[in-house]
């Protein structure tokens, strides 16, 4: 999952894959803004057919928090 | 066919579009992997049974009824079933924290109160702090105490007849969101909405289809997503969430859209991105695959559209049609029209809406301009003269062609000792579109220094460092003070390693609470 991931981020930000840890953050490291974070998350939430709780996502803080995150909603 | 001379109220609007487009879907929702459509005429007679039930819970009495949660048929029915009774719809903010709801529900004087079910966890404090509440409804099945849900009333009311209200009576009281100071209620008429509907011609088509992305309880969203659509038998497909505007894109493929220049800046730079990594695609291509294949126009307003944002929209054949207006004129002052290629205006005044500029600062008189601030006649002084004049707050002119141009906010103006008036506006369009910024403030400082505050986008602070910053900072502000007047240089410059305070529409404080450091 975390590889998967790490393939999505740079997409959305500016950033080397080697960089990006469990424990990265997704604004203060990653320097997510909010647009891209949501986006993401759509494109994630279509990818894995899942759907993502707007307001459980409010919770999510690092990479690790969003592969826990999926992990529990795919069941 | 609708006119101005048989539409007049919200009423009139809701039972002539049921007549004119009858089963043609008009709201199309998501709903799981399938579409929940409700026509023009199934919206009428919902809207018609929560009317009925509204005159069993008030006796028939003028109440005011507030509504709150994300775009739906559902939502819809509750206000246009409100309105149309001739009661009064209070639209609140879906981001509000529970203080501020029930400090806004109580201003409004609200009797009775339609919700999302994700506020049942609220209702204990809202019971605690809105006496005046008297009935609560959900607009989903929820087994509450206390509450209604919507599905029960359209299963056990019959539609209601509506008698005839009148144009003049208010139809809504709409919260501004307002940078600065305490939100004030704007009361619009149905005379002030319906106007602001009819006033131009041919804007859209039963053929159309738009896909609604702001905030419902925004005059801006409701007026031209809503209430054109019931105008011109548009489908207005509901876009469920900020997480899947590129998802939804694809799936409604939508003919119009309603923006707000933010997002139409980070769907271009989505597409920019696209286009770094697949260089023998065209941008137009590229710009087709996000948007559709049916996409013909987008508006946009709310807030300044870099022109450079503009241009790089036309070059992938879109028209971004810029208007302008405020809550307080329904809102719209001056709209864009897509067979004009000017640059750098924000659309042509709208029909019926004449301006006058007095000390720079434009003033609007249309029959879209609102009531007056419900219960503030002191701030209704302030911004609505005795024959009628909005002052809008914003600096700017109108050309020959009756082109609007913005150049600031009358309230903003930094006054200098020397008398003369700079627009911080003015000074911080001069920092838009450049990738090292994410925002800017500009200010004068106590001691009458202006200011200019940078929170630097921080993908170019992980790439370059904080020191590259300081320096392609100091290099812009020395560019733009040659080309202005001595008296509007900035002389100080502030970096900030905290994003600013924002409204709940994610408008920039003018107020912070923290500064940036001053960088050297």
């Amino acid at each position: 999952m975390l590889e998967k991931l790490k393939e999505l981020i740079v997409q959305y930000v500016e950033v080397e894959p080697e960089n990006i840890t469990e424990e990265s953050r997704l604004i203060e490291d990653l320097h997510f803004n909010s647009y891209d974070f949501m986006s993401m998350l759509g494109e994630l939430e279509e990818a894995l057919d899942v759907t993502v709780d707007e307001q459980e996502m409010l919770n999510i803080r690092t990479v690790s928090d969003v592969i826990t995150y999926l992990e529990s909603i795919q069941g | 066919m609708m006119n101005k001379e048989t539409v007049k109220t919200l009423q009139d609007l809701l039972v002539q579009a049921a007549a004119e487009y009858g089963d043609k879907v008009y709201m199309r929702e998501k709903c799981g992997k399938e579409f929940s459509d409700t026509t023009f005429s199934q919206l009428k007679e919902n809207c018609r049974r929560v009317s009925a039930f509204l005159n069993e819970c008030t006796g028939g009495t003028k109440t005011h009824v507030a509504v709150i949660g994300a775009t739906s048929a559902a939502y819809l029915t509750c206000y246009f079933g409100t309105a149309c009774m001739g009661n009064v719809s209070v639209p609140l903010d879906a981001q509000l924290g529970v203080e501020d709801l029930c400090d806004h529900l109580q201003r409004a004087d609200a009797e009775v109160f339609f919700f999302d079910k994700r506020y049942v966890s609220m209702l204990e404090d809202i019971r605690a702090n809105c006496p005046k509440i008297h009935t609560y409804v959900s607009m989903q099945d929820v087994d509450e105490n206390g509450v209604f849900c919507l599905s029960e009333i359209l299963s056990n009311y019959q539609p209601m007849q509506w008698n005839k209200i009148d144009s003049e009576s208010c139809a809504a009281i709409v919260y501004t969101s307002g940078t600065t100071g305490k939100s004030k209620g704007v009361m619009l008429s149905h005379r002030n909405l319906i106007d602001n509907t009819m006033c131009q011609d041919g804007e859209s088509s039963t053929e159309d289809v738009t896909m609604t992305i702001l905030p419902i309880h925004h005059v801006y969203c409701f007026t031209c997503d809503i209430l054109l659509g019931l105008r011109y038998g548009t489908t207005v497909c509901v876009n469920d969430s900020m997480m899947r505007i590129s998802q939804n894109l694809k799936l409604f493929q939508p003919t119009t859209l309603l923006l707000v220049p933010m997002i139409a800046d980070t769907i271009y730079k989505k597409i920019k991105a696209a286009a770094a990594v697949k260089p023998d695609v065209s941008l137009a291509e590229i710009g087709r695959g996000v948007f559709g294949e049916r996409l013909k126009r987008i508006y946009s307003g709310g807030a300044y559209l870099n022109p450079e944002l503009l241009k790089a929209y036309r070059e992938m054949g879109y028209i971004i049609c810029q208007g302008y207006g405020m809550t307080e004129c329904s809102p719209r002052i001056s709209t864009g029209k897509d067979d004009d290629t000017n640059i750098g205006d924000v659309g042509t005044l709208v029909n019926g809406c004449t301006v006058r500029i007095v000390d720079g600062e434009i003033w609007a008189k249309s029959p879209s301009v609102m009531m007056g601030y419900y219960n503030n006649k002191e701030a209704t002084a302030e911004i609505l003269t005795e024959d009628g004049w909005l002052r809008t707050g914003d600096l700017g002119y109108v050309d020959e062609k009756n082109r609007v141009y913005i150049t600031g906010r009358r309230k903003n103006l930094i006054i200098l000792s020397n008398g003369e008036n700079v627009s911080p506006e003015e000074l911080e369009n001069k920092f838009s579109g450049l990738d090292w910024v994410g925002d800017v403030l500009v200010y004068a400082e106590d001691d009458g220094m202006i200011t200019a505050e940078v929170y630097p986008n921080p993908e170019y602070v992980s790439s370059n460092g904080k020191d590259a910053v300081s320096e392609v900072f100091k290099a812009h502000v020395l560019a733009i003070n040659k080309t202005m007047p001595p008296a509007k240089n900035i002389r100080r410059l502030r970096l900030r390693t905290l994003d600013f305070d924002k409204t709940t529409s994610r408008k920039l404080k003018r107020e912070q609470t923290t500064k940036g450091e001053i960088c050297e």
